[in-house]
């Protein structure tokens, strides 16, 4: 059997299903599943959701008028903003489509480097705002729930010693967590990217 | 250049797709999946495309980048297209078809680069041609070419 000849034996009758594809109706209808297009994706909803949540921040600076709170809120309005514009950072450098120009190990590339840097921006998130969001809320359901004035409150040892576990356990929880949900979304397709560079550079 | 003459030149030229999509994906769906994409991409790519390149050569090169960066099912491809569509009328035919058969299934079995690399061979393109789409030197493609040119005979005598 002659490898060659086999080949150009092979002929691949039309599929009607997938011809059914090229029709110009159908071609702006269609939406990608490109990794980077969801990635984009979802640092325009991130970006959406930001936007509202500083907006929620801006009121909470008004609405309490007492300064530990509003040194909270402004230290997370501060890490929103600078998550809002990391991402709109990379939701511009992300290209989404595949490069005609660029060959195959310039697109793994590009994808690999793409994903990874979107990953520790995530991980940047989960480890500045998450917490800092936590000790503004925790502050915030204390004197709000308690009645009391913030000095009150956190003047009790077991409060601040609550304050500082609830610190110790979400840094690393939310670290990982995002670490893990990553893994579960990308784990898979970055190990195959990896891999496949490996294999045109060994 | 309009939609019309994208579409037609898709059509000219969609033996292409099947064939690459035919190499990776792993059931039907996927091949669906797989061929959208790579016809959306054209389409967004269709812009850049300069008309004194071949479009064979630039759909190539399309259809390698986005199969290779889309992420796919990674379970090991046994499927097989029915030979029962095939309707063979002689003997002979189904002995050929057997074997086209048996080589789609022992290039399904290579890593994913080096099914770029075997494909773009037996399709006529020269070494510098290899190089350039994937990235690697003409002595590079030289070297892979050879091995894996060794691994399909082992696999088709299997």
């Amino acid at each position: 059997m002659s490898i060659q000849n086999t080949w150009n034996e092979t002929n691949h009758p039309q599929d009607d299903d997938l011809a059914s594809l090229l029709q110009a109706s159908r071609l702006s209808k269609m939406s990608s599943h490109n990794p980077l297009e969801k990635i984009k994706r979802n640092l325009l909803i991130n970006m959406c959701w930001g936007v509202l949540i500083c907006i929620f921040y801006l009121f909470l600076l008004f609405y309490f008028r007492v300064w530990q709170i509003q040194l909270c809120v402004v230290l997370v309005l501060f890490f929103s903003l600078w998550a809002l514009y990391t991402a709109f950072v990379q939701y511009k450098r992300i290209h989404a489509a595949v490069l005609p120009g660029n060959n195959v190990l310039q697109e793994l590339k590009r994808h690999y480097d793409s994903i990874t840097e979107w990953m520790k921006i995530q991980q940047q998130v989960a480890l500045f705002i998450y917490p800092v969001s936590a000790t503004g809320g925790f502050m915030l359901g204390g004197i709000s729930g308690s009645n009391k004035s913030v000095e009150v409150f956190m003047n009790k040892p077991g409060i601040l010693l609550a304050l500082c576990i609830a610190l110790v356990i979400l840094v690393p929880a939310c670290w990982y967590v995002t670490k893990w949900m990553f893994n579960y979304s990308f784990g898979k397709h970055m190990k195959v990217l990896k891999e496949n560079i490996q294999m045109l550079e060994e | 250049m309009s939609e019309a003459a994208f579409l037609e030149q898709v059509r000219q030229n969609q033996g292409i797709i099947y064939k690459l999509v035919g190499l990776y994906a792993t059931d039907a769906e996927e091949k669906k999946d797989l061929y959208q994409e790579i016809v959306l991409q054209a389409w967004k790519g269709w812009p850049s495309f300069r008309q004194e390149a071949k479009f064979s050569t630039w759909l190539y090169r399309i259809c390698l980048n986005t199969i290779l960066t889309q992420r796919r099912k990674q379970h090991r491809i046994d499927y097989k297209d029915s030979l029962e569509s095939i309707s063979p009328a002689v003997q002979n035919k189904v002995v050929q078809q057997e074997d086209v058969m048996r080589l789609q299934l022992a290039i399904r079995q290579l890593a994913e680069t080096d099914r770029a690399i075997i494909s773009m061979h037996l399709d006529g393109y020269d070494n510098p041609e290899i190089g350039d789409m994937m990235g690697i030197s003409n002595n590079h493609v030289a070297v892979k070419l050879h091995r894996i040119k060794q691994q399909l005979s082992q696999l088709l005598k299997a």
